[in-house]
This record gives C-alpha cells, structure tokens and sequence, in this order.
C-alpha cells in the first residue's frame, strides 16, 4: 500500500514559470495534485505540457516560482525514489537486452518490484532477451513505460503515454495503469487526446501557452464551454433563419440533419417551435471535450493576439 | 553508491561483449609487443627497449581503453536520451561519471596486467615485485586521466564531432608522448608536457631504481586536474539540455 506522510498536496506549483528569453514556456503556472488522484494535463502541442513535467522531474529549473514533490524539492523526491516517469522520448541503455535493463533500473529503486512482474505488466516478456537498440518503436515504448514502473513509487509521471500505441496496446497500457493506482498511486500525465483525458482522468488541467486556463473533472470542463449541442431532423429548413434564432453559437447542417452549438438550449427551442417548425429527433446534449477545449483554447488564444498587438 | 555499482557492473558487462573494443584495447598492445618488443635496439629512457615497449603498450592500453569508446558512447548515450532517462532514476547526479570512471579502470587493469606478463615471460624484462606493482598502479592510475578526458569530450559534442576530437587527442597523446617510439629531439622537448610521455617516463625511472622527479609526478596531477575541471564544466554547461 502507498503511504504518504502528512496531508499535504502531492504536488504543488506556486506560480512557476520557464523563460527561455522572451518566450514564455511556462507563465505563472500553480497547482496542486491530491494523493491518490489521476490527473490530466491537456493541452495542444507547444502549451508547455512537457516543459512542466521537466521542471517537476528536476529536469529542469524554474525560471520563477516554487515546485515542491512530496514536501521537497523536484531532486531530491526524484532521487529517494518516489516517482517513476515515463517521457516523451528518450533513450534507453545501447547493447543490453530488456531484461538487463529493467534489472539495472528496477535495482536502483528503494523499492524494486520483480523483474518478470515488471516485464509482464509492460506486455515485454517475450522480448526480455533482445538487445534494447534492435527494438520496434512500439516495442521501445513498453520498454520505457517498463522502466517507470521498475520501483514502486507514490508518483507516476508519463508524458504523452499512447503517442503511436494502436487500439489495443492503448487498452492495455490504461487497463495497466488502472491498477496501478487502485493501489493508492497518484498518476499525473500529459495529452492532447480528449478520449483519454475523458475517459482515465479524475481530473483535468487545461494548458495553453504556458498557463493554466481551467481545473475540473471532464464534467465541469464540458459545462465550462457554456454552450450545449442540439441536433435534429428538419426539412426545409431555412439557413438564414436557423443562424438567427436566439442563443446560436454555430450551426452545421447536412441535408436535412441540422447541428448547432447554442448558448440557450431552452431559448433555441422555443424559438424554433415558435416559428411552426417541428423538428424530429431533437437531441440535447453538453459538448464533448473537444470542442469546450477548443472553445477555452480558442478564446485563450484570441486574448494572447489582442494582448500582444499593440494599441495602434 | 550500490546503485552506481550496479550500474558500473551493467557497463562492465556490456563491454565485454564488444569485440571491437576488446580487440582494440587488449589485442592491439598485445600484438604490437609481440612484434616489436625484440627489435634489438639498444635501450630507451635508461632501460632495455623491451621495457620500454612493455611500459608504453600498456600506457596505450590504459590511454585507448578509457578515452577511445568512452567519448564517443557517452556522446551518443547523451544524444539518444539514456543519461536523461538515468536522471529519472534514485541514482545521483553523478553516478553516471563515476560508473563510466570505474568502469575504464576495471577494463583497463585487464589490458595492462596482461602487457606486463608478455613483458615478463616474453620479454625478458625482470623487475622486483615493488617495480612491477608500481608500474601497475600508475599507469592504470594514468587511465583515470584518460576517462575524465573522455567525459569532457562525451558531454559537450554530438557523436560527429566527439569523434575526430578524440582521434586529435589519440595522435597528439600517442605520438607526442612516445607511445609508439621513444622520443628525442625539439619534437620529443615538447611530448615530455603530454601525461603519456610523464606516466611512461615515470614508469621507466622506476625500473632503472632511480629517484623519480618530482615534476613529472606534479604534471599527471595537473592533467587530471584539467581534465577533471573541464569534464565538470561540460557536464554542467549541459545540465538542461541532457
């Protein structure tokens, strides 16, 4: 069983930030992680998702701010063996085979799980005995995530986890992952995948340009977009007048199937009612992830370009 | 401190499973002392060429061992990610360098012990047992200069570049500091600066069994210091990016 001293955050950021000259890779970013939560960092590429996770792993510095792991600093929870990572990508030791390596990893952990316990969670048995650098890409994958779960750790850091894993292997990797915080773990790991967000995160952390633009369940986050999805059947339905009715934030329409995306799902109906139409198959829904995150992105971004034009 | 010795073990025996290098570190001087130790020419620094030649293959076998492979694997070890995934590990930031340390010095012991006993039963070259533990020690002490080096040169160029500079040094170190042949004339007046030339003529003073000068002693501490320094600057500059 995991256990953690004190009640404190798992993680915590205080207004971090990572200047690499006048780019802003990171920009006042704070939060904290709970134990036992699994949380996703999402957010489009360049957002600073993986500059974070650097800085959390010690990999690199701060330009401003404060990180702490388990009440100490990035190294020294790195170095007493608390977290296991799994990185973009990155390297694994030349002219060893997977069993060694593993072995090597695994016994430089306070806490080693057995090898072959460690070797079947990572679906890498059957390649114990191949030399690391002759390895697929898939293969070299489930060897770092192999390397990330060598010890037992209170903290799981992966950083884009599934990038090229096909269908299968992904189910494999979270049905994996799932038990690996039944046991109390605390999981945080970086996407750009809505799905996987949605469906392995307690939690999410929307990231664009370096800031923290919303914290929520995958719930919240959909109703933070504001807007609600309707959808139905309408013959003869006159475009211009469907952009008109009250609440309309856009509007798609195939033949006669009509989807729109509407700030007053109750306001829109009625107004469409009103106006003698009888829709069929009316459905009324919250976003999905994908588009409250690029409503939250879009609008982010939009406010960077007004602030960074100068008044003219 | 088990961990780096975990680690120095997985480097050992990752090492000996490269022919290249076992062939390049313990044939080579191997080869070149069964064809060249008898050539009948006189005497070199004071003793019979036979020694001299013993003591210079073994230095190149300490120089080879720790420098050649090892610049240029740590090189590529830091390009493909595998110190940055070590990072990740409980093993302390400086775990790597000295597992690549010791590493060298467990293989180099290997190519030098092997170069003395040619020296000893095919040679001719008889000696006290004091002359030979010394010789022994210093010239593998030697090597400990030779794998900072190499770790200046792995943490601060990529693979294409490490290489030609540690080829730059092999020929400076070799022909300068009277590896292959004994030195001599304004040429050799500059070799005696290299740690090559000072760990041979050390050596040497030893088997003549005559007082060895403070300076040449100073100048291996010196070269290591340098080397030691640069390696720590380099693997400093390239904190963030490894």
């Amino acid at each position: 069983m995991i256990s953690h001293s004190g009640t404190g955050p798992v993680v915590s950021f205080e207004n971090v930030s990572k200047h690499y000259g006048q780019l802003k890779a990171v920009d006042g970013l704070s939060l904290d992680l709970r134990a036992g939560e699994t949380v996703a960092l999402l957010g489009p590429n360049g957002a600073g998702k993986s500059t974070s996770l650097d800085m959390l792993l010690a990999l690199r510095k701060p330009t401003a701010g404060k990180i702490q792991m388990f009440g100490n600093d990035p190294y020294h929870a790195v170095k007493s063996g608390r977290v296991g990572a799994m990185l973009q990508s990155g390297g694994l030791m030349p002219e060893v085979t997977v069993r060694e390596l593993v072995t090597l990893v695994a016994g430089l952990h306070p806490r080693p799980v057995p090898v072959d316990t460690t070797l079947r969670r990572a679906g890498i048995k059957d390649i114990a005995d191949q030399r690391v650098d002759r390895l697929s890409g898939g293969q070299t994958q489930r060897v770092r995530f192999s390397l990330a779960i060598a010890g037992e750790s209170d903290l799981i850091v992966l950083d884009e986890p599934t990038t090229a894993m096909d269908v299968e292997t992904r189910r494999r990797f979270w049905a994996q992952m799932k038990e690996e915080v039944a046991e109390g773990r605390t999981l945080l790991f970086a996407t750009h995948y809505l799905e996987e967000a949605d469906q392995a995160a307690d939690r999410i952390l929307v990231i664009n340009r370096g800031r923290l633009l919303a914290d929520g369940t995958p719930d919240d986050i959909k109703k933070r977009a504001g807007a609600k999805r309707m959808s139905f059947h309408l013959d003869g339905a006159d475009e211009t007048f469907l952009l008109g009715l009250p609440g309309i934030v856009s509007l798609e329409t195939r033949h006669d199937f009509v989807q729109l995306q509407t700030g007053d799902s109750d306001a829109t109906l009625y107004a469409l009612l009103d106006a003698g139409y009888r829709p069929s198959e009316v459905e009324i829904g919250s976003l999905g992830l994908e588009q409250a995150f690029l409503a939250i992105t879009a609008e982010d971004d939009q406010a960077g370009e007004t602030e960074s034009a100068p008044a003219r | 401190m088990r961990g780096i010795l975990l680690l120095t073990q997985a480097e050992i025996n990752r090492l000996r499973r490269n022919r290249r290098y076992l062939l390049f570190t313990v044939g080579l001087p191997v080869v070149l002392y069964l064809l060249f130790a008898k050539q009948g020419k006189t005497t070199a620094y004071g003793v019979s060429f036979s020694a001299y030649y013993m003591i210079a293959m073994a230095t190149f076998g300490a120089f080879a061992g720790a420098l050649n492979g090892n610049a240029i694997r740590i090189s590529e070890e830091r390009k493909v990610g595998w110190i940055r995934q070590l990072r990740l590990t409980p093993l302390p930031a400086s775990g790597y360098v000295i597992a690549k340390i010791l590493t060298a010095m467990a293989t180099t012991i290997v190519s030098i012990v092997i170069v003395l006993l040619l020296g000893r039963f095919y040679g001719g070259v008889h000696l006290a047992l004091w002359q030979w533990v010394v010789v022994g020690v210093i010239v593998w002490l030697g090597s400990t200069i030779f794998a900072a080096l190499a770790v200046a040169i792995g943490y601060r160029y990529p693979p294409d570049q490490a290489q030609p500079i540690t080829l730059m040094f092999y020929l400076v170190f070799t022909i300068l500091g009277g590896v292959w042949f004994p030195l001599s004339g304004a040429l050799g007046n500059i070799g005696k600066a290299t740690p090559t030339y000072e760990a041979i003529k050390i050596s040497t003073d030893v088997l003549e069994n005559v007082s060895v000068p403070g300076y040449l002693v100073l100048g291996l501490f010196v070269w290591l210091a340098v080397f030691a320094a640069l390696a720590t600057l380099s693997v400093r500059s390239m904190a963030e990016t490894v």
